[in-house]
């Protein structure tokens, strides 16, 4: 009955799981598969809990889709309709790439979270502890409103996360296999497209560029691992390599981060030299041909890679740190490198002074100057942590206390005057008193007040638990009136019965072990009370909803 | 701190002091008393700057009519910047504690690229086109041009100094070279010009070795420096490189087109100024006659340093008639252009001395040795008359006659080298003609001549006796000091195998062998696993980088390395390797961590540190010779041979492992930083290689890690970084490495602290 409400995004005929004939359905949040001729999904996987898919490799007589669970289970189904077998797996496929994703995130993050709240609250983990670990709702239920507001109580948090960078060494993680019969087979994951993405965004626009209106996916990796661009050491010999351009745009981007200079003049090899020896002095020059024209095919090679490797350190340092990076804040950075135009001349000092400073600073050489502190030696670390604990729990009063405050009497005694005309008549005196002794109708409570002395601490924590848990439970229940659709209608249902198991498993062995210490059994007077309250309310709108069902099938009739 | 050396009060702007700076000031104040020349070596990042300034600064206030001046050279253009800090820390210090405003002037030189603030020629990006740009603005004719025509343009900022900058000396204080283009932006006078007038009064000058050493620029800028100065050469490991490429010279058929069209535009130009300005001529004429007396008496008066390509005995003599007429002098120049054209035609490398040389000039086209000498000087002189406008476009031709000069002056020391191709390209026809020098000591003797005291330190000039030796000079003080530590912070590792026993060396044999390469790459692999945040790796030539480099992608273990690391490789781009830098730096600064594949003798081990982070170990694959092969070089070995009696073999091995040394050394920046280095060949096992590297790291080596395996490697590297992330306080340091002043002043350290430096 719930996948009513879902929205179903493919539908597959004719997949086989476990040598049975079935329907295989994507949904929103979950893949289901159900056997031919009945309704029921015998398979359902939320996509949270899918952490892979595998296919079978294309040369294969079986088209095959495998589902990795986190579990470390792993589902297969198999495409069993001859003529477009290859074509539903690859829909399926496809569908999969896209949503899996986000609910791997959304999943992680999630989690994250409900650990987050566990740990730092100790009552929630308590309530989460009576309620879900002894099985009296499900954990869902338990999460279902109370992750919401915590949501929109704290936007910031799940926002301000950090980025996570890149690794250096991505590229070598796509290991090409050879497939037996002289071809190279890569595995990419989505992970690794995203890091050549962050990295080379020229390759993104291609890839928005081109797919899936020019190339399929497939072919456009395919394309990418044979191009030049791949392979930096390969001489470029194919124009249409759609992949020139993004060389050609790199190129650009580090020429351009040349032009640009650097920032912090000590490293700035150009400005180095004070007096460069003019042309034709000196002893021998270090390159001695510049030109290209007479270097050999290898050595330009090299100085590809060596060029490749500069960009691709310097496009994942990039990469790490391009979000944080606001637009002012760059444009100020690229005027100040500039050290040629005029106004950077204001600007450059600053930075170059402090890089000057820092380096002629021996910091060792000077006298610290903040106030000498001396180091906490610790020999007893636990006494450290828990402090000294007082043997009672009593608030004591100096002698010099209790002088002052009998003097402070004495004083205010001296100065009383009555006021006359605004006493209590005498009646009304004699009944307060008497209602403030002992056995007047005010002192009555004071036999309840000692609760806390007559019952031992670990009832009163169990009691505690207790209250909370039911409190839990009873809002829960009370929440879903008025009950407006199924969906509440269910749950007031489900609310009900968790109650009563709640009595049965919780209160009522509490209520025997009470009986047992022979302790007043009116402890659990008021929880019982809270208890009845809530079946009365639900017995009458039961009462009231048969009445009306009743009501409409006379209509019906 | 106020500390007592020997008798002198040397403030010290810091409550501490490590007891090598208080051996280093020691001897340099001996050094100074004695007015002669040092060698001190201590290691980078125990504050030798500091240390320098403060002592020579104390000296001068101490005895103002013994040293007038400190002359500070350093390499580069953050370091120059770098010691102007310190020194303003030093000055700010000063006046708090005396209480009275600083009266000294101390500023820092650089070429105008770095100081120019005209709005159009500081836009300009290199170096050579703002000189170009700014002369062609400034040159005192086309000044005296503009008076007939206004419209000419013009430099406000130099006009405005030439009209009142000279008049006011600059205020006493610590200019940078920001604070001197502030200070040129304020009043509207050229930071450059005024920079270059003020270094004659003022106290200290820091600017770069070029100013000294590069007879070309010292004899613009640094010719009437005080006599009683003091000069410093910092970083000076590489001083006879630098002296050696400011005197020679590379003529290639491109540089005798340049020079052709040159001669050609000042025949033209002469012809039209005979037409319209004959007098002109006329009055140069009188003055060559005259003779370069001026200069003469300068220089016997001791006001002007000498300049190398000007030789004395030139000076009494006037310029021999047949070069004295503008015409003559420029059919000179074509003749002597022909000459060398004809000797560019050859089909096999040549190689003669300059005596043979000049003997076969003279034999060919006539060409006597005494008009040659007097080359650079007859045409600086033309190129005055004639109002030339753009000097740089003249360099083909000034480098023609200052060799021609320096060929006719220097019969040893030099050499000259024709080549008809490149070795790597004998197809190609490409003929240069190397003239060069071989004896560091001609550009830089007029510099030990002249000043009283010349220091020259680093922080590794091992051997120390192998500088007084090429450089030709006697030192007073020869000192090599170690570096005090609370912990081994530095740990050097030789590695001369791979796990498979293969003994790794990156010489010339096993260069190309496919286990060595493959055994680098573990190296380097298994480093990236275990050393946090950056690593450096220095080869011995880009070429062989480029190989390495190679077969590692084509075996797959850069990938493995991009696991644990980024890669970052150094190009010969210098603008595309800055870039890399800084990335390198971000990812080391962003806990990512980096690897950066370099090159010994590159840009980047001569002139970057790794300080703390940036570099927590750094790996020397081979041992970084020279390219042995090379003609010019095995000419200079020989006559190191003949000359000063240093064999081939110890001058490579010394050259090597001075690069090694500073490669490794870019690592350690201080005693709080910490570091692995790794000497990954066998050969640095032996007890000539090992001897050279610096005193305060070969200490550290033990007889243990001289021939450690890959695995042994990784586990002691273990174990040495866990060691090294403990904390590490101040209180650890103090009374070892770290003194207070009362501390500083117990007998026992005393003696201690004699025993730090290491006399030689």
């Amino acid at each position: 009955m719930s996948s009513l409400s879902e929205e179903v995004l493919l539908v597959v005929k004719k997949v086989r799981q476990r040598k049975q004939d079935g329907t295989l359905y994507l949904m929103a949040e979950r893949i289901a598969w159900g056997p031919e001729g009945k309704d029921r999904f015998t398979v359902s996987h939320l996509y949270a809990d899918i952490r892979c898919q595998k296919i079978s490799p294309d040369g294969k007589a079986k088209i095959q889709l495998q589902l990795v669970l986190h579990t470390g289970e792993s589902t297969t189904f198999h495409f069993s309709n001859e003529s477009s077998a290859l074509k539903d797996r690859d829909a399926a496929k496809e569908l999969l790439q896209q949503l899996l994703p986000k609910f791997k995130k959304k999943a992680n993050k999630e989690l994250e979270e409900k650990n987050r709240m566990l740990q730092e609250d100790p009552v929630l983990f308590q309530l989460y502890k009576d309620l879900v670990v002894s099985q009296v709702i499900s954990a869902d239920e338990f999460w279902a409103n109370r992750l919401g507001d915590i949501n929109n109580a704290d936007p910031t948090l799940s926002n301000n996360k950090q980025e996570v960078g890149i690794s250096g060494a991505f590229l070598a993680d796509i290991r090409p296999q050879t497939d037996g019969c002289n071809g190279l087979r890569y595995n990419l994951t989505a992970d690794i497209i995203e890091s050549i993405f962050r990295t080379y965004p020229a390759v993104k626009e291609k890839y928005s560029e081109n797919v899936p209106h020019n190339l399929t996916e497939k072919d456009f990796w395919t394309r990418f691992f044979q191009s030049h661009y791949f392979h930096r050491d390969r001489i470029n010999t194919g124009t249409q390599d759609i992949f020139s351009e993004c060389a050609k745009q790199d190129e650009k981007g580090l020429k351009s981060m040349v032009v640009q200079g650097v920032k912090n003049p000590l490293v700035d090899l150009l400005s180095l030299e004070d007096k460069t020896l003019d042309e034709g002095y000196g002893f021998c020059k270090t390159f001695p041909s510049t030109s290209n024209s007479n270097r050999t095919v290898k050595e330009s090679s090299n100085s590809a890679i060596i060029k490749r490797f500069n960009h691709h350190s310097a496009m994942v340092l990039a990469a790490g740190s391009r979000k944080g990076e606001t637009p002012a804040d760059h444009a100020s950075e690229t005027s100040s490198t500039d050290g040629n135009s005029r106004d950077s001349d204001f600007f450059q000092p600053p930075v170059k002074k402090v890089k000057l400073q820092e380096v002629i600073e021996y910091e060792d050489l000077q006298r610290e100057n903040r106030p000498k502190t001396i180091a906490l030696n610790l020999k007893k670390s636990d006494r450290y942590a828990h402090g000294p604990v007082p043997l009672q729990s009593q608030h004591y009063t100096t002698s010099q206390d209790i002088i002052n405050s009998v003097n402070y009497i004495r004083h205010e005694m001296l100065n009383y005057k009555p006021n006359l005309t605004q006493v209590l008549s005498s009646t009304t005196a004699s009944s307060a008193i008497a209602a403030l002794s002992p056995g007047g109708v005010l002192m009555q409570a004071a036999t309840q007040q000692a609760i806390n002395q007559m019952v031992p601490t670990e009832v009163q924590g169990e009691l505690k638990h207790l209250y909370v848990a039911a409190g839990e439970l009873l809002r829960h229940f009370w929440s879903c009136f008025p009950v407006n659709t199924p969906f509440l209608e269910e749950k007031v249902m489900k609310m009900k019965s968790n109650l009563e198991r709640f009595q049965m498993t919780k209160l009522c062995p509490f209520q025997e072990k009470i009986q047992r210490q022979y302790l007043s059994t009116n402890l659990t007077g008021h929880l019982e009370e809270m208890l009845q309250t809530a079946y009365r309310k639900f017995h009458v709108w039961q009462t009231r909803r048969m009445q009306y069902l009743e009501c409409h099938s006379d209509h019906l009739l | 701190m106020k500390l007592n050396i020997e008798g002198l009060l040397v403030y010290f702007p810091y409550d501490y002091i490590y007891p090598e700076q208080y051996s280093y000031m020691l001897e340099l104040k001996r050094t100074l008393d004695a007015k002669g020349h040092g060698v001190l070596e201590m290691p980078s990042g125990t504050g030798k700057t500091i240390s320098l300034l403060s002592l020579i600064i104390a000296y001068q206030k101490a005895f103002p009519l013994e040293v007038t001046k400190l002359i500070y050279c350093s390499r580069t253009v953050p370091e120059i910047e770098k010691v102007v800090e310190e020194l303003r820390k030093l000055m700010e210090f000063y006046s708090k504690q005396t209480g009275e405003s600083n009266n000294f002037l101390a500023l820092a030189l650089s070429s105008r690229k770095n100081l120019c603030i005209h709005p159009e020629v500081s836009a300009l990006r290199f170096g050579k086109e703002v000189d170009g740009k700014c002369h062609s603005l400034t040159a005192s004719y086309i000044r005296a041009q503009r008076h007939s025509d206004p419209d000419m343009p013009v430099c406000r900022f130099y006009e405005e100094f030439d009209a009142v900058g000279r008049q006011v000396p600059l205020p006493a204080g610590v200019y940078n070279l920001d604070d001197l283009k502030e200070f040129g932006r304020r009043k509207g006078w050229c930071p450059y010009y005024l920079a270059r007038y003020s270094i004659l009064h003022a106290n200290i000058v820091v600017y770069s070795y070029h100013y000294l050493l590069d007879p070309k620029i010292a004899d613009l800028v640094s010719k009437e420096l005080a006599k009683k100065s003091v000069v410093v050469f910092d970083e000076a490991h590489n001083i006879d490189n630098v002296c050696i490429d400011s005197m020679s010279v590379n003529i290639t058929r491109r540089t005798l087109d340049r020079c052709h069209t040159n001669v050609d535009t000042l025949q033209n130009t002469i012809e039209k100024i005979k037409e319209t300005d004959a007098a002109k001529l006329k009055m140069e004429y009188r003055r060559l006659v005259e003779g370069l007396k001026e200069a003469n008496v300068a220089r016997e008066t001791d006001v002007y340093l000498a300049n190398p390509v000007l030789p004395d005995e030139i000076l009494k003599e006037a310029v021999p008639g047949n070069i004295r007429t503008a015409e003559h002098f420029v059919g000179f120049l074509k003749r002597f252009l022909e000459y060398l054209k004809s000797r560019l035609r050859v089909q096999h490398v040549v190689q003669e001395s300059a005596p043979q040389f000049l003997k076969d000039i003279f034999d060919k086209v006539c060409i006597d040795r005494k008009p040659l000498r007097f080359c650079a000087e007859r045409l600086q002189s033309l190129l005055r008359t004639l109002e030339i406008a753009d000097i740089a476009d003249f360099s083909a031709v000034t480098l023609i006659s200052n060799f021609a000069t320096l060929v006719s002056t220097y019969s040893q020391g030099f050499t000259i080298i024709i080549e008809p191709f490149e070795d790597r390209t004998p197809t190609i026809a490409n003929p240069v003609l190397h003239f060069s020098c071989m004896d560091p000591s001609i550009a830089i003797k007029p510099v030990f001549q002249r000043f009283q005291s010349v220091i020259i330190t680093s922080g590794t000039l091992s051997p120390l006796d192998i500088y007084p030796r090429i450089l030709d000079f006697r030192p007073v003080t020869m000192a090599s000091f170690t570096m005090t530590l609370a912990r081994t912070c530095l740990c050097p590792l030789i590695v001369g195998r791979g796990n498979d026993q293969v003994a790794l060396s990156s010489k010339f044999e096993t260069r190309e062998d496919f286990a060595v390469i493959r055994n680098y790459g573990n190296l380097l692999l298994e480093m990236s696993a275990i050393v946090p945040d950056g690593i450096v790796a220095f080869f011995t030539s880009y070429v062989y980088m480029e190989n390495i480099v190679a077969s590692w992608y084509e075996q797959g273990i850069l990938e493995n390395i991009q696991r644990n690391k980024l890669i970052f490789i150094e190009t010969p781009d210098a603008a595309e390797t800055s870039m890399a830098l800084e990335k390198y730096q971000e990812a080391c600064e962003n806990g990512r961590g980096a690897i950066l594949l370099s090159v010994a003798r590159g840009k980047v081990s001569e002139g970057i540190d790794f300080v703390h982070h940036f570099g927590r170990a750094v790996i020397m694959f081979g041992v970084p010779y020279v390219y042995t092969q090379s003609r010019i070089l095995k000419a200079r070995l020989e006559y190191l041979r003949d000359q000063f009696q240093i064999r081939e073999n110890d001058f490579l091995t010394f050259d090597a492992m001075r690069h090694a040394a500073q490669c490794v050394g870019r690592a350690i920046r201080g005693k709080t930083d910490y570091g692995l280095m790794i000497f990954a060949d066998k050969r640095y096992a032996r007890a000539d290689k090992r001897g050279k590297l610096p005193r305060w790291i070969q200490e550290h080596i033990n007889d243990g890690s001289l021939n450690l395996t890959v695995d042994e490697a990784v586990q002691l590297s273990k174990h040495f970084l866990r060691q090294m992330a403990q904390p590490f306080r101040q209180e650890d340091q103090l009374g070892l490495s770290l003194l207070t002043l009362e501390q500083l002043e117990s007998e026992e350290m005393l003696q201690k602290i004699a025993k730090i430096a290491h006399q030689t």
